[in-house]
C-alpha cells in the first residue's frame, strides 16, 4: 500500500478486526478498504472516513460478529460417540469388574439418595407454618452448678404478662399438654349416643394458639373457634371418624361421661402435616378454665407452654435480655412473700429466652418439653456416614480402574502415538466413569424404590421418591455427573500419563506408586467399615443392657388398661372382680407410672420447718393406691406401705432413697415431716422408704420421688402370673365389659410401652446396622475385585510354584497374607477412632456398658474373617487351577 | 416452493451476482446495484444476505488471489449455483404468471398500461 494513498482510520479498523468473525474478516476488510479508497478519491478524505465508520458500525451485527462458541467447529460428536463405544466395550469385556464397580456405586448412591430424602424431610419440620419466622416459644433457663437447665413449662399468667409488657410481642398463647388435668387420651362420647370412644391426644389451648399457628380450618374460623368456655376443635381425621359424613360443628360431646360439663365442637382443623413438632387430635379451650381456685392468677405452678408472635424485624437478642423483667416484676414478690430466703439469688440464675418454632424439632435435645423430637446431631452423623459409603464405592472404582491399567496401557500408547492429546484421553476416561455413574444411578433409583418401604419403617417416616418435583431429575443427573468425575479423576490422570514409547516397547512396569495408593485406599475402606462395625456392636450391647437392666420395678407380665378415670366409685369393685381371676395377682390404679407418656409433675420439697432456710429440692409427687408397690414389684426398704384404713394416711408419704438423701433424712427417714408448700400449709409424714427405681429414661439419673394415696386415676396396672396370657386377657376384658359396657377396652403390655421409650435408640441401632452391613459389602466387593486382579497378575508365578510342588495351603496363605496387611493396619487405625466416638455416644446415658476389649477384638476379627473369606474364593480357585492353564501361553 | 421463497433483496443480489458473472465480490456487487438500481446498499446488509444465500446453497464463494490493492486483502468471489439459477427462474415465472393473469381492464384502471 503506497504512502500517498489515504488510509482508513486504523483504530476503527482494529475494532472491526476484533469483533468480526475470523472466517469473514479478510474479504470484508478488503471491501471496506476498497470502498474507502474509492470514496476518498471521489468525495474527499473526511467524508470517506465518516462513511467508513458508518460501514463498520453497520457491520456490527450477529451474522458478522465472532460467534461465542468459537469458529473452529470441529465435530466433537464423533469423538464422543467413539468414547462411548470404547467405554461400552470395556464394560462388556470385563464383566466382573464392571459389575463390582457399578454394583458398589449403585448401593452407595441408593443409600445416599434415601438418606438425603430423610434429611430433607427432617429439615423441613415446621417450615409449613405461615409466617413461622416470627413465631417463637418461650424457654426457662436456670443456671445450676455451672450447667444451664432448660424447660418449657410456665405459670398461667406468664403469656399475658409477656404480651402486655413487651410491645415487640404482638400475640402470646398457651397450651397445656402431657397428662395433667385430663389432657392426653380420654373417653369421649357424642351426645345422644351410648358408646364411649377412647381417643387422644387432647391438648388444652388458648384461642390465640389457633391464630399463632395459622391452622387450616375445614369448618369454623381461627379467630373464634376456641373463644367461648367449654368449646373444642378437632382434626379432620377424628371428625370423620366420630362424625362420618357430617359437619360436627355445633354438636355436643361429653368427656369421661361427665354430663355436667358438656363440650361444644366449634371447629375442624385440616389434618396436621407430619412434619410438625406440634401433634394433637383435639384442642380444648383454656377459656374459662381454672384447674383449682386461684390457679389462673397464681405464679406458683408451671404447667403451660407459651408461644409468642413477635413483630417482624424484632431484635430477638435484645428482647431476650429484657425478658427476665417478668421474673423480677411478678415472680420475685411472690417468692419473697412465701419467705424464700434465696429468692433474689434464684432470680439471678433464672432467665427466659425465645426459641424459633422451627428449631424445636431438631435443636431441643437439652430442653425438657412434652414433644417428640429428633436431633440435628444424628442428621449430621447419618449424612457423614452416607457420604462415607459413597466414598467407599468411589474407591472401588479408582482401585479397579488403576489395577486394570495394564490392559489400557497399550490403547493409551497407541492413541498418543497417533496424535491424541492428553486432554482427549482424560476426556475419554471421564466419559467412561460418567457413563458408569449414570448407569449406577439408574440402578440405584431402582434399589431405592425397592427398599423405600423398609427404610420408612426403619426411620419411622413415610417418604417417597419425589418424581413429580421439578428439582429431582436434574439434581440426580448433575449428581451423577459430579460423582462420575470425582471417581474418574484420578484414574483418568493416571492412565493418561503413560509414556507411549515405553508402553509400546512393553516396558511398562506396573507402577508401585499406584499399588501403594490402592493399599492406602483399601486401608481407608476397612477403617471406615470397622469403625461402623464396632459402633453397631456397641449400640447393640447398650440397647440390650437398657432393655434388660434392672430398673428397680417389674415390668414383665403387667398389662395396663387405660381409661379407668370415669369408673369413680366403681374402681374398687372393678379391682375386686379382677382379683377373682386366678391368674391375676395384683391390681393397682394410678396415672403415675415408670414409663413415658404417663403423668408427671414437679414439686419443691423441704424438710418441715426449713422452708425459709433451705433452697428446697425438686421432686415428683405421685398419686398411687396401696397396691402400687406390690403390683410393680417395688422394694420397701423401711417403714410400711400406705394404708387407707389408717385415717392419718391422708397426709402420709412414701419417698425414694434419692429424696431422703437430698432432704438429708436418709439415716432415719420414718416419721420425718416434709412439706411441698413454702407457706407450710401442707405437711406430710414419711411412713415408708422405697428402693430407687428408674421412672424416667435410663439416660437420666434417678430423681427424688414421693408417693401418696389418691384414687380415681386413669390407668389400671394388672400383674398376671401364669402361662396363658391370652385367656387371662380375655377374662380381664370380660370384667371390663361388665363394669363399663360402653367403654372401649384399651390395653398395653408394660414391657412393650417400656421398650417404646427406647424406640429412637432402636431406630439408630437399626440404621447403623444397615450402614455397617452396606459398608462391609461395598468394601468386600472392592477387595474381591482386587484379589481377582492379583491372581490374574500372578497366575504364572502360582503355576510355577505349583509345578515345583507347592501345597495348596502354602499358595492360599501366600496370597491371603498380602491382603491381610492393609486390613490389619485398618484395624489399628479404627480402634482408637471407634473408641473415642462410642465413648462420646455413651456419655448420654446414665446407665451404660463399659467399652470392653473383647468387643473390639470381636469386631476386628469379624472384619478380618469377612475379608479372608472374600479373598480365599480367588486364592483357592488359583491354587486348584491346573498349572497348565497359566503356563501354556508362554 | 413456498418454504424456499426468495426475498426481494435476496433476488436482486443474486441477479447482480449473476450479471457480474465471476467478477462478483463485495464492492463490485454494491457498485453494480447502485449504478443499475439507484439504491444505496451498506456493506453490512449485503454481507449478511450473501452469507445467508450461501448457507441456503444458492451462491457459492471462493477466495481470489491476493493483490497489492485493498491493503493486500483477498477478495471473496461469489457465483450463482445451479440451485440458485433454478430458484431465480422459478420466481421469474411466478411473476410472469401473475402479470399474464391481469385482465386488461384492471391494468388500465390501475394505470399500469
Amino acid at each position: 500500500m503506497s504512502q500517498s494513498q489515504p488510509t482508513p482510520p486504523q483504530l476503527i479498523l482494529r475494532f472491526f478486526r476484533m469483533y468480526c468473525n475470523p472466517l469473514l474478516v479478510e474479504a470484508i476488510e478488503g471491501d471496506l478498504v476498497e470502498r474507502f479508497e474509492i470514496r476518498a478519491s471521489k468525495k474527499g478524505h473526511k467524508k470517506a472516513k465518516r462513511l467508513f465508520i458508518k460501514d463498520v458500525v453497520q457491520l456490527f451485527r450477529p451474522e458478522i460478529i465472532r460467534p461465542i462458541t468459537g469458529t473452529q467447529k470441529l465435530n466433537e460428536l464423533g469423538m464422543f460417540k467413539n468414547n462411548i463405544v470404547v467405554a461400552k466395550r470395556q464394560l462388556l469385556r470385563h464383566k466382573m469388574y464392571s459389575t463390582i464397580k457399578i454394583g458398589g456405586f449403585a448401593l452407595g448412591i441408593a443409600v445416599c439418595l434415601l438418606i438425603s430424602l430423610f434429611i430433607k424431610n427432617e429439615l423441613s419440620y415446621d417450615k409449613h407454618i405461615p409466617n413461622h419466622e416470627n413465631l417463637y416459644r418461650v424457654l426457662n433457663n436456670y443456671k445450676l452448678d455451672g450447667d444451664i437447665i432448660r424447660w418449657t413449662w410456665f405459670a398461667p399468667p406468664f403469656a399475658q404478662a409477656i404480651q402486655d409488657d413487651f410491645p415487640e410481642v404482638s400475640l402470646a398463647g398457651r397450651t397445656l399438654e402431657g397428662n395433667g388435668f385430663g389432657a392426653g387420651k380420654t373417653n369421649i362420647r357424642i351426645e345422644g349416643e351410648m358408646q364411649n370412644h377412647y381417643e387422644g391426644d387432647f391438648i388444652y389451648a388458648d384461642q390465640q394458639i389457633l391464630d399463632l399457628f395459622q391452622f387450616d380450618m375445614v369448618h369454623g374460623n381461627l379467630k373464634e373457634a376456641l373463644a367461648q368456655p367449654n368449646t373444642l376443635v378437632m382434626t379432620r381425621k377424628k371428625a370423620e371418624k366420630l362424625f362420618p359424613e357430617e359437619n360436627p360443628v355445633g354438636k355436643t360431646v361429653y368427656i369421661n361421661d361427665n354430663t355436667d360439663r358438656p363440650f361444644k365442637i366449634t371447629g375442624v382443623l385440616e389434618d396436621l402435616p407430619s412434619t410438625g413438632f406440634f401433634q394433637f387430635d383435639f384442642l380444648w379451650t383454656l377459656s374459662g378454665r381454672e384447674f383449682w381456685d386461684g390457679e389462673q392468677a397464681s405464679w406458683e405452678s408451671q404447667n403451660y407452654q407459651v408461644y409468642v408472635r413477635v413483630n417482624p424485624g424484632t431484635d430477638i437478642e435484645s428482647l431476650n435480655s429484657r425478658l427476665s423483667e417478668i421474673g423480677t416484676k411478678y415472680i420475685l414478690p411472690v417468692e419473697k412473700r412465701n419467705g424464700n430466703p434465696n429468692a433474689e439469688e434464684e432470680m439471678k440464675n433464672m432467665s427466659f429466652s425465645l426459641q424459633p418454632v422451627t428449631d424445636i424439632y431438631l435443636h431441643s435435645t437439652d430442653i425438657s418439653d412434652p414433644y417428640r423430637k429428633s436431633d440435628i446431631k444424628y442428621i449430621w452423623i447419618f449424612g457423614i456416614i452416607a457420604a462415607f459409603i459413597l466414598g467407599l464405592a468411589c474407591i472401588n472404582f479408582i482401585n479397579l480402574s488403576t489395577a486394570k491399567s495394564a490392559n489400557r496401557a497399550k490403547e493409551v500408547g497407541l492413541r498418543k502415538t497417533i496424535g491424541s492429546y492428553r486432554s482427549h484421553l482424560i476426556t475419554q476416561f471421564l466419559t467412561e466413569s460418567i457413563l458408569y455413574s449414570l448407569l449406577s444411578f439408574g440402578i440405584a433409583i431402582g434399589i431405592a424404590s425397592l427398599v423405600m418401604p423398609y427404610f420408612n419403617e426403619l426411620a419411622g417416616k413415610s417418604l417417597e421418591l419425589p418424581w413429580t418435583e421439578l428439582w429431582f431429575i436434574p439434581t440426580l443427573a448433575i449428581s451423577a455427573i459430579i460423582i462420575g468425575v470425582i471417581a474418574g479423576l484420578y484414574p483418568a490422570f493416571y492412565l493418561s500419563s503413560f509414556k507411549p514409547a515405553l508402553v509400546l516397547k512393553g516396558k511398562l512396569s506396573m507402577g508401585s506408586k499406584s499399588s501403594r495408593l490402592r493399599n492406602a485406599l483399601v486401608v481407608f475402606q476397612f477403617t471406615a467399615s470397622i469403625v461402623l462395625i464396632i459402633g453397631t456392636f456397641v449400640v447393640y450391647q447398650q440397647m440390650e443392657f437398657i432393655l434388660n437392666t434392672n430398673t428397680g420395678f417389674d415390668k414383665e407380665q403387667v398389662i395396663q388398661v387405660r381409661g379407668t378415670g370415669f369408673l369413680g366409685d366403681q374402681t374398687t369393685p372393678f379391682k375386686n372382680e379382677l382379683l377373682k381371676i386366678s391368674e391375676v395377682s395384683n391390681v393397682s390404679v394410678s396415672s403415675y407410672l415408670p414409663i413415658r407418656s404417663t403423668s408427671r409433675n414437679g414439686n419443691t420439697w423441704w424438710k418441715d420447718g426449713r422452708t425459709k432456710i433451705d433452697a428446697g429440692i425438686t421432686g415428683q409427687n405421685w398419686e398411687v393406691d396401696e397396691d402400687y408397690i406390690a403390683t410393680l414389684g417395688l422394694e420397701l426398704l423401711e417403714g410400711r406401705n400406705l394404708d387407707r384404713t389408717i385415717s392419718s394416711d391422708t397426709s402420709a408419704m412414701i419417698i425414694n432413697q434419692e429424696m431422703a438423701k437430698k432432704l438429708g433424712i436418709i439415716d432415719n427417714p420414718i416419721g420425718q415431716k416434709i412439706t411441698n408448700r413454702a407457706s407450710n400449709r401442707m405437711v406430710w409424714t414419711v411412713v415408708g422408704l422405697i428402693q430407687d427405681f428408674n421412672f424416667e429414661d435410663l439416660r437420666a439419673p434417678i430423681r427424688p420421688l414421693a408417693m401418696r394415696l389418691n384414687y380415681g386415676a386413669n390407668i389400671a396396672s394388672i400383674k398376671m402370673n401364669g402361662e396363658n396370657i391370652a385367656s387371662t386377657l380375655s377374662q380381664i376384658q370380660g370384667v371390663w365389659e361388665e363394669i363399663a359396657p360402653n367403654q372401649p377396652f384399651v390395653y398395653e403390655f408394660m414391657d412393650q410401652s417400656f421398650a417404646k421409650m427406647y424406640a429412637n435408640v432402636k431406630q439408630i441401632r437399626n440404621i447403623l446396622t444397615s450402614f455397617a452391613v452396606l459398608a462391609i459389602i461395598i468394601a468386600c466387593l472392592g477387595l474381591f475385585g482386587l484379589s481377582v486382579f492379583m491372581v490374574e497378575q500372578r497366575s504364572k508365578e502360582i503355576s510355577v510354584r505349583m509345578v515345583l510342588g507347592a501345597k495348596v495351603t502354602q499358595v492360599v496363605s501366600m496370597l491371603s497374607f498380602n491382603f491381610m496387611k492393609p486390613i490389619l493396619v485398618a484395624l489399628l487405625l479404627a480402634t482408637p477412632i471407634a473408641w473415642y466416638m462410642m465413648n462420646e455416644w455413651l456419655s448420654d446415658f446414665e446407665y451404660k456398658i463399659g467399652l470392653s476389649v473383647q468387643l473390639f477384638v470381636l469386631a476386628g476379627l469379624s472384619a478380618l474373617l469377612i475379608a479372608l473369606i472374600t479373598i480365599s474364593f480367588q486364592s483357592l480357585k488359583a491354587a486348584f487351577t491346573s498349572p497348565v492353564q497359566g503356563l501354556r501361553n508362554e | 416452493m413456498g418454504k424456499n421463497h426468495l426475498g426481494e433483496f435476496e433476488e436482486v443480489v443474486m441477479l447482480t451476482v449473476a450479471i457480474l458473472h465471476g467478477e462478483a465480490y463485495g464492492v463490485a456487487i454494491i457498485e453494480e446495484m447502485e449504478s443499475r438500481l439507484k439504491r444505496s446498499v451498506s456493506i453490512g446488509s449485503l454481507q449478511v444476505v450473501l452469507k445467508r444465500l450461501e448457507e441456503k446453497g444458492y451462491l457459492k464463494s471462493e477466495m481470489g488471489e491476493a493483490t497489492s490493492v485493498r491493503g493486500g486483502k483477498r477478495k471473496r468471489f461469489f457465483t450463482v449455483t445451479n440451485v440458485g439459477k433454478d430458484m431465480l427462474r422459478t420466481s421469474k415465472e411466478q411473476r410472469m404468471q401473475l402479470w399474464n393473469a391481469l385482465p386488461d381492464v384492471a391494468l388500465e384502471f390501475a394505470g399500469l398500461k
